[in-house]
């Protein structure tokens, strides 16, 4: 049975229809022996996740149920903890991305990843707050979710499915994601540089 | 689960929570009166703010942050170091909170944590992990009703509301309750504390000036005496100038019962003078020696004299 969730006709998702879309764009990241989380970043061919993911600049591989391949790293953002890897030939359906600036304290958020090295883990808790620089811009979303290393570059999304950001790292207890509107500023950024 | 039920909707489900934080946040303030980050409170009563005594380090007036980021000044008027609670009354404070159902705090409860760390609200989300009756703070006064919680108590969430999911109190956080463990005290301890603390300024604690412990009568004593039981409690100190000491009781003296009620256990001792009232005599049953005797003690509150 093909999955019937859509991100347009959201309403009355289940956990197990979250999970069936969540599985179509989120793969593994291994690298040097340690297990992260990635972004198959719709057809762009790329995948996201942290830097400190692929923290040597050594190409990774990237596991999906279909199996093993080598990805190219393309471009780090040490500031953001991103980091984009070239996988062609993979390709995942397009992403919502969810403004942070429309989040709610106390709305349900989910991570989805690979922590300490279980697959396909879902952890579920709710928006903490968002921490902004000075001028108002969302630095972290912060989130009441249970975070393990290999959560790295995974990502936080809301009850829709939506992309709120991937997961940075674990700070008194919360999660600490880099908000989607940043990592989609750092894909339009990969692609342009690419372009030129 | 039966097979009619409709699935769980995780969208309606995320907008419920979110809009019980939102109404929540209404009735949450931040009280700056420690260093480093501010602690919440609940506005409980018109005028009135619970918190947790032990993140309210100052007395007299502290600054009180709203809602609306107004700031107004409060003015500490009472606390109960058993329950850890903190009553502030101020001017120009929104509705209080309202309380949830009573089958909302139940094991396995969904709750959320609502707090005020600074500017703005923060949450966490869980359920109740288990209701404990029996409760001994660390003064022996048992509270009935503490909730552990499955969720995680953040740095400034100490005195802030925990609701449940379709948005009344359950109860006060309190981290401080269970040894740094999430915990909270229920909306009916609150209520009773803050009764007590309007009426008198202190939560009454009837006191009689013993030191007691678990004894065991020789079979002998049992049936020479004809005591229906052999458990008692064996006096070890009377302090000076005390109830007990006015009243006759001495070392080696075995308290059987208080008013009729068996005592086997400091706490049913406790508890016993808790259901009494400072200044009313009461009846204790002892043995001294081989001869029961029955003596009329007068418990005083020992939290009036300004302890």
């Amino acid at each position: 049975m093909t999955s019937t969730f859509t991100t347009e006709s959201p309403i009355g998702a289940t956990p197990s229809e979250l999970i069936d879309h969540l599985t179509q764009w989120v793969v593994e990241v291994r690298h040097r022996g340690s297990t992260g989380t990635g972004i198959l970043w719709g057809k762009s061919g790329m995948v996201l996740t942290n830097a400190h993911c692929v923290r040597d600049g050594e190409d990774p591989q990237i596991v999906t149920s279909l199996g093993t391949r080598r990805g190219r790293l393309l471009a780090v953002a040490g500031d953001d903890d991103l980091a984009a890897i070239s996988v062609p030939g993979l390709a995942g359906p397009s992403l919502n991305i969810r403004d942070a600036n429309a989040l709610k304290t106390g709305e349900l958020l989910f991570a989805y990843g690979h922590p300490l090295g279980v697959p396909n883990a879902l952890s579920m808790g709710v928006l903490h707050a968002v921490v902004r620089h000075r001028n108002g811009e969302a630095k972290f979303v912060v989130a009441d979710v249970r975070l393990a290393p290999g959560n790295s570059g995974g990502p936080l999304v809301d009850a829709k499915g939506q992309l709120v950001g991937i997961n940075h790292m674990v700070a008194n207890g919360l999660g600490v994601a880099i908000p989607a509107t940043t990592v989609a500023r750092f894909v339009d950024q990969v692609r342009a540089a690419r372009a030129a | 689960m039966a097979s009619n039920t409709a699935p769980l909707s995780l969208v309606d489900l995320s907008s419920q929570l979110s809009s019980t934080v939102e109404r929540a946040s209404q009735y949450v303030v931040a009280i700056r009166a420690r260093r480093r980050i501010p602690s919440s409170g609940i506005i409980w009563r018109d005028g009135l703010i619970v918190s947790a005594s032990h993140t309210v380090r100052r007395d007299g007036r502290v600054p009180v942050t709203l809602a609306s980021g107004d700031s107004v000044e409060a003015t500490v008027i009472a606390r109960d170091p058993e329950t850890d609670l903190v009553v502030l009354r101020a001017d120009g404070l929104p509705a209080p909170a309202s309380r949830a159902e009573s089958n909302e705090s139940s094991v396995g409860s969904l709750a959320l944590a609502v707090g005020r760390p600074g500017r703005a609200t923060t949450a966490s989300f869980g359920i109740v992990s288990a209701v404990i009756d029996g409760w001994r703070s660390h003064q022996g006064r048992r509270i009935d009703g503490v909730l552990r919680l499955d969720l995680s108590v953040y740095d400034g969430f100490s005195g802030g509301p925990l609701v449940s999911a379709s948005g009344g109190v359950i109860g006060l956080n309190n981290s401080a309750l269970a040894g740094g463990a999430a915990a909270a005290l229920p909306t009916a301890v609150i209520d009773s504390v803050v009764d007590d603390l309007l009426s008198r300024g202190h939560v009454s604690r009837p006191y009689l000036g013993v030191a007691v412990h678990p004894v065991t009568l020789a079979s002998s004593t049992v049936s020479q005496l004809q005591l229906d039981r052999a458990d008692g409690l064996v006096v070890l100190s009377v302090a000076d100038d005390t109830p007990a000491e006015r009243a006759g009781i001495l070392v080696g003296d075995v308290l059987l019962e208080i008013t009729g009620t068996p005592l086997t256990k400091p706490a049913n001792l406790y508890d016993a003078l808790l259901a009494t009232k400072a200044g009313e005599p009461v009846s204790i049953r002892l043995v001294r020696g081989d001869k029961t005797a029955t003596l009329a003690v007068t418990p005083i509150d020992r939290n009036s004299g300004g302890e």
